[in-house]
């Protein structure tokens, strides 16, 4: 076998070479993290564009149709380079680690998935060009999709193709890693919470992606090819593709949002310094999630024309969802019960990540009643409901666990100051945005809608929703600021936060081998959350 | 921030003082959020106070407590919160089942009329062929049921008074059904984005009298 280039030299002393030719999952990881960072902060300032603009009623800054590329953008950036490959970093980086393997299963695989990444990832600049603007929103809905007001179709499906090699090349390579390497004494049980949940989003990923390949594939040849799965013209049923792209599309709010749950599970146990409350029923409920997710697709279709006892189905399923989430919730609120609480920047970010999640939950509940949703389907209530789950719990979440990894992938400690501001602006920030968001949406306010009639109520609301954006966007910027600055910041020890979970037992950053002593190997009774004892 | 919280809630508290909706069926989506609501905020308060209370009691403080308990879960209790919420879902889901079928069953009296999306505009054709543009007169007091479809992409028809709506999808027929209680000029939104323009696809539903519509209706188109 060939060796993988320049082994023995730690990341931060990597050339430009070893960084394009590395197979090192923690080099990957943080190829993968740098270039979600980049696309999350293009796509925040999107969305601070789409701000601006929704203030007041008219068109002030940008053109109806440059407006609904920058939705396109915000939307699909956010979803596949923030909330879904963000978590691509934390998988490579985390996972070996802490199943105390060398490397991946595959690292020439994982090299490949990653460099597919990257390639959708200059497809996705190509949009920036006028005439290659996509405006088809992120779900690309037919038939609009085949008429040429969508922009270049044919782009979108192949940045999909893209992204699919990676999820799927990442996912083979993922599951074959816990199932074959993990140190002698590691159960599948007795894995981090944090392992489940990345393991979850990508059994579903596995799953999801072929149904969602498969749908804009078929869009591809009806557009280019002329043939009619999607398009009534010559046959085709439209809904057909909205079935199919919410069979994986759905799921894949669980992708984004079983990471997070990882995250605050290590967190909250780690800085109360006890055992995660209910740990079986933790591991069992993220599993239940993650297979229940695959039977409430059609909730995204209450008002789209398909059969109403399909809803009423699809409304039962999609409540049961409730239950798993629910328990996770209780749990970790269960776990600071007599717990000896250290308020650091990832702990803050963690329970706040908690509360928003609450509050996103507790607002999608009604999402799921045809009954309610029948008023605010298509409005600023969804948009407001799914910034609270997605732009708030697993924001938060991946702020939380990159903080708390910080030391372990730098060596360094981050300024607490700068990461505490930036949590205090961000979740009030974000609840003046998002809180408002959902209430113009029940005071009727369609979504993706450029412009809007001037109702006193609904121009109030938008005011107080940039404001809301402005600071958020303040606490986003002081996050960016903290981790740079951390980057010379006090040396740390191999577990400054006080984990025993097998990541903190090897040196930060940690050896290009990952351990002192391979193989790894943990006594009997071993568990990561060892706390109070 | 009152002022517009009432604002959002003067549906749904006009349901419980009993009025009359300017329009039906908003009635049964104003029960089913108010019924919500009251759900949603008792769980959020019996979650969040707990842990309010928990981070400030058992905050680390040196000396004092330093490490947490041993405690791993509580069979019992594990039990009582899958149980509980359960039951409360399928409540949930159940009262939804009774309010959504009387929110898509049009009354058997109902004003059918065609209605066609298209980019973007919306146009209404009556039971005689009588044809209208973005304009869609309808008699107060009297139920209508609307016959959608579209002629190029998928759009939506959301009528926020009477808190309903249904896509128009070409290639298919889709139903609702709303009457006004009140006469006037009101709004109707396109729901599902269509391109350049989908923000200005907006339809006036105008209120009429019966005998004010009987007489437009004769008009020709």
């Amino acid at each position: 076998m060939q060796e993988a280039v320049a082994v023995q030299t730690p990341w931060y002393r990597a050339s430009f070479k070893e960084w394009v030719l590395t197979t090192d999952h923690k080099k990957i990881a943080i190829l993968y993290a740098v270039t979600s960072l980049v696309f999350f902060a293009v796509a925040g300032l999107m969305g601070m564009v789409i701000r601006l603009e929704l203030t007041s009623p008219g068109m002030q800054y940008v053109s109806p149709d440059f407006y609904n590329y920058l939705l396109t953008g915000h939307g699909a950036v956010l979803l596949l380079w923030w909330a879904i490959a963000f978590w691509g970093a934390f998988t490579n980086f985390l996972i070996p680690l802490m199943i105390g393997a060398r490397d991946v299963a595959f690292p020439r695989l994982n090299q490949l998935s990653y460099w597919f990444f990257f390639s959708a990832s200059i497809l996705v600049l190509i949009t920036l060009i006028p005439s290659q603007n996509i405006k088809m929103m992120w779900t690309g809905y037919p038939p609009f999709s085949l008429h040429d007001g969508a922009g270049p179709t044919a782009l979108y499906v192949f940045i999909i193709w893209l992204i699919a090699g990676s999820t799927l090349g990442t996912g083979v390579n993922f599951i074959t890693t816990v199932l074959r390497m993990r140190a002698k004494g590691i159960t599948l049980g007795g894995m981090n919470l944090m392992v489940h949940g990345l393991m979850a989003s990508i059994v579903i990923q596995l799953l999801g992606v072929p149904a969602f390949v498969g749908a804009v594939t078929m869009l591809f040849l009806d557009k280019y090819i002329g043939t009619g799965f999607f398009n009534p013209a010559v046959g085709g049923d439209p809904i057909l593709y909205q079935h199919l792209f919410w069979f994986y599309s759905h799921p894949a709010v669980y992708v984004m949002i079983l990471p997070a749950f990882g995250v605050f599970s290590e967190v909250i146990s780690t800085m109360s310094r006890k055992p995660i409350f209910g740990r079986k029923s933790m591991v069992i409920a993220l599993w239940a999630i993650a297979i229940l997710g695959f039977e409430v697709w059609a909730h995204h279709m209450f008002t789209s024309g398909m059969p109403d006892w399909l809803r009423i189905v699809m409304s039962y399923t999609t409540v049961l969802i409730a239950v798993p989430t629910g328990i996770k919730i209780f749990n970790w609120a269960a776990t600071l019960h007599k717990g000896a609480i250290r308020f650091h920047t990832p702990m803050l970010f963690t329970l706040g990540g908690i509360f928003m999640f609450l509050i996103g939950g507790l607002t999608g509940i009604p999402l799921a009643l045809p009954s309610f949703d029948i008023h605010v389907h298509d409005s600023h209530f969804v948009v407001g409901h799914f910034h609270y789950v997605l732009a708030m719990a697993v924001t938060f979440g991946a702020f939380s666990g990159a903080y708390f990894w910080y030391p372990k992938v730098t060596g360094r400690m981050f300024p607490e100051g700068l990461g505490k501001a930036s949590f205090w602006l961000m979740l009030v920030g974000s609840n003046i945005f998002y809180f408002t968001q959902m209430m113009v949406g029940i005071a009727g306010m369609p979504r993706r809608y450029a412009d809007y009639p001037a109702i006193p109520e609904w121009v109030k609301l938008n005011e107080i929703q940039t404001v809301g954006a402005f600071i958020l966007a303040a606490g986003v910027l002081l996050t960016f600021v903290a981790w740079i600055r951390g980057l010379k910041g006090p040396r740390v020890e191999r577990s400054p936060w006080g984990s025993p979970s097998l990541e903190w037992t090897t040196p930060s950053p940690p050896p290009p081998q990952n351990f002192d002593k391979l193989p790894v190997e943990v006594p009997p009774g071993w568990s990561p959350y060892h706390y109070g004892r | 921030m009152m002022e517009t919280l009432l604002f959002v809630s003067g549906g749904p508290l006009a349901w419980a003082g009993g009025k009359t909706p300017v329009a039906y069926p908003a009635q049964f989506w104003d029960q089913i959020f108010n019924i919500w609501l009251v759900i949603a905020v008792v769980i959020y308060l019996l979650v969040a106070l707990p842990m309010i209370y928990f981070m400030a009691k058992y905050r680390y403080r040196k000396g004092v407590n330093e490490v947490g308990a041993h405690e791993e879960g509580s069979l019992g209790i594990e039990i009582l919160w899958t149980v509980v919420p359960l039951i409360i879902v399928i409540y949930l889901a159940t009262q939804s089942f009774a309010n959504y079928t009387q929110q898509r069953t049009a009354p058997a009296d109902s004003l059918p009329v065609k209605v066609q999306g298209m980019m973007w505009a919306w146009s209404f054709e009556y039971p005689n062929g009588k044809k209208s543009i973005n304009d869609l007169y309808v008699p107060v007091g009297k139920p209508v049921k609307l016959l959608l479809t579209s002629t190029d992409v998928v759009h939506a028809f959301h009528i926020p008074e009477a808190k309903t709506m249904e896509d128009a999808v070409p290639g298919r027929v889709t139903t609702m059904w709303f009457q006004f209680n009140k006469t006037g000029d009101f709004r109707a939104f396109c729901r599902e984005y269509c391109g350049t323009l989908h923000s200005m696809m907006l339809a006036t539903i105008k209120v009429v009298s019966q005998e004010e519509f009987d007489k437009w209706l004769q008009q020709p188109s």
